[in-house]
């Protein structure tokens, strides 16, 4: 088990990464003008659900935390913004104050699950059930005595009509559609190079050691419980992000976000990309979301059953996920040919 | 010795298992550069004296004060805070990350910045660690691994040691090599290890204390203590020294 993680996460990135990046940013940057609408509504989404992985992926794989609710901070950011936005009539602010609010849940939640010293499989269990029980509740408040402000919750209807998010320095209007498309892929950018930086830092090395051991690092004088929780909290607002913006791109929010098909997606993206480095599970979120529309489009009925099947594979062949599967073997493909250059 | 200043003092000190006392009452008390041995057979009771001390496991009754502060409802991570240096008996370190990044965990719980890195990079030579700094510490040899700990309990430097079998598992020549060690680290830092193997206790120890039945039936200088008509009865007759 020892190098089932890449143990250099500690390090600095090296050029090629910056460079790969800077690619990201530009490749990024002209999509939308080669591009028609709908396929940047397709990416836009993807972004969002990227975001979603990310969260999760850090979560497991770097803090040891295995949450199956990163969809309760992903529902609770979707409404928050939708309430505050309509309410107030403005976007900025309730754009910041939904990223957030999540996170003050997230602080609670985690406080009694961390400090509260339960077993990983608990704390596993506890996150799916306070996403169902979610999900339940935003279901049951169809009646017009469930009213936040001016807003009426509209129990499994969902709320239409999100306001789009009007930034200042741009103009008056919500943002396009190519504008959505920028702010969910910058994001997904940011995000990704803000944990990997994060992860160079103090806070970041000791929540890897404590993945690693959490016994050693107590007995080193860490109080493993605070960074645990920071480690969720964190989790949490990258989840909240995802659903400020999906809430943004689609102008809706249901309680279906916080359901357990939306859950158990996340799972999916997480465990076919790989937790073991940051960009697995955003390269998972992208292929099972291509691949289900594919799916959907050559008119297999049965797309869950055949996502199921594909987890299944990973699961018991692939346990790493797809890319560290894939860095494996082209490290093999890599020696063997060295060997055989060697030979000659 | 009694000039010295107390680094750690237990009073009355309880844990009880049930029905069993596995630690009886004990009143010890631990001064200002002492290296102590605590021997005794098998279930006599240190290995539990052992967890209450670095708050691993917490006591049902008595004292524990550490550097003059009360600990005795502290968390590990708190005694270990105040400059105590933690090693149970099995290695117990970061298997999937670097040597250098285990030690760099440790020291960084004290120092900051460069000086983090400059307290890894003497305590590697100092342990002739720094050949193998890139390695992951789960591909290392046992003996090895354990030295890495000691490093890494070392590192931050603490005011007081605290070793459960440090020995444990290791050849001849590395445990004289562990000895030689612990004595050096003794010139600047108190020093408790919790021992059976006799060999070994005859190359380090100075003061030993010896447990039985979760009590403490003697204390003194190793002859002492070896000579000791009661010790070699419950102990010492058994394991043939």
């Amino acid at each position: 088990m020892a190098t089932e993680f890449a143990s250099d996460a500690a390090k600095q990135p090296k050029l090629w990464w910056w460079g790969a990046v800077a690619a990201a940013a530009v490749i990024l940057g002209i999509v939308p003008t080669m591009t028609d609408i709908s396929l940047q509504l397709d990416l836009s989404i993807l972004f969002v659900f990227m975001l979603l992985a990310m969260s999760m992926g850090f979560l497991w794989g770097y803090a040891g935390i295995l949450s199956f609710g990163q969809t309760i901070f992903f529902g609770l950011g979707g409404y928050a913004y939708t309430i505050l936005a309509m309410n107030m009539g403005t976007t900025g602010l309730p754009f910041l104050m939904a990223v957030l609010l999540p996170v003050v849940f997230a602080a609670v939640l985690g406080y009694f699950m961390i400090y509260g010293q339960i077993s990983d499989i608990y704390l596993s269990v506890i996150t799916l059930v306070v996403t169902l029980i979610f999900e339940k509740s935003m279901r049951s408040t169809s009646g017009p005595e469930y009213v936040i402000g001016t807003v009426r919750l509209n129990g499994q209807n969902g709320i239409p009509g999100v306001p789009g998010l009007v930034l200042p320095w741009i103009g008056d209007a919500p943002l396009s559609i190519a504008g959505v498309f920028y702010l969910s892929g910058g994001l997904v950018l940011c995000v990704y190079v803000g944990l990997r930086m994060i992860l160079t830092t103090r806070f970041g090395r000791v929540i890897v050691g404590i993945r690693e051991n959490e016994r050693r690092m107590e007995l080193l004088g860490y109080d493993a419980r605070w960074y645990k929780l920071l480690a969720f909290m964190l989790a949490a607002l990258i989840a909240s992000l995802s659903g400020v913006l999906y809430a943004i791109w689609g102008n809706f929010v249901a309680p279906e976000m916080f359901n357990l098909n939306q859950a158990a997606q996340v799972v999916i993206w997480v465990i076919v990309g790989g937790r073991s480095t940051l960009i697995g599970p955003v390269v998972g979120t992208g292929v099972i979301q291509y691949l289900s529309n594919w799916l959907g489009t050559v008119g297999v009925g049965q797309v869950t059953v055949v996502l199921g099947a594909i987890l299944m594979i990973f699961v018991l062949v692939f346990p790493r996920g797809l890319l560290p599967t894939l860095g494996a073997a082209i490290a093999a493909l890599w020696s063997a040919k060295d060997r055989k250059g060697r030979g000659k | 010795m009694t000039g010295l200043a107390v680094m750690l003092q237990t009073t009355q000190l309880e844990k009880r298992f049930g029905g069993v006392r596995a630690v009886a009452g004990v009143d010890f008390t631990l001064r200002e550069g002492e290296l102590r041995c605590l021997i005794g057979p098998n279930g006599a009771g240190k290995s539990t004296f052992f967890r209450l001390l670095t708050g691993q496991m917490k006591p049902t009754a008595g004292a524990l004060m550490i550097c003059g502060q009360d600990v005795t409802r502290a968390r590990a991570n708190e005694i270990a805070a105040l400059g105590v240096g933690i090693k149970n008996q099995i290695p117990d370190v970061m298997n999937g990350l670097s040597v250098s990044e285990n030690l760099w965990l440790a020291a960084s719980q004290r120092f900051r910045g460069a000086q983090a890195r400059r307290a890894v990079e003497k305590v590697a030579e100092r342990l002739f660690l720094t050949g193998i700094l890139n390695r992951l510490v789960g591909e290392l040899a046992h003996g090895q691994r354990q030295w890495v700990e000691i490093a890494m309990v070392i590192v931050g430097e603490p005011k007081i040691v605290l070793l459960d079998e440090p020995a444990a598992g290791m050849s001849d020549e590395e445990t004289a090599r562990t000895a030689e060690l612990i004595r050096e680290i003794n010139k600047d830092t108190t020093i408790i290890v919790v021992e059976h193997d006799m060999p070994f206790i005859r190359q380090i120890a100075q003061t030993v204390t010896v447990f039985h039945q979760g009590r403490i039936l003697l204390e003194g200088l190793f002859d002492a203590v070896v000579a000791d008509p009661t010790v070699r009865e419950v102990y010492l007759g058994r394991a043939g020294v």
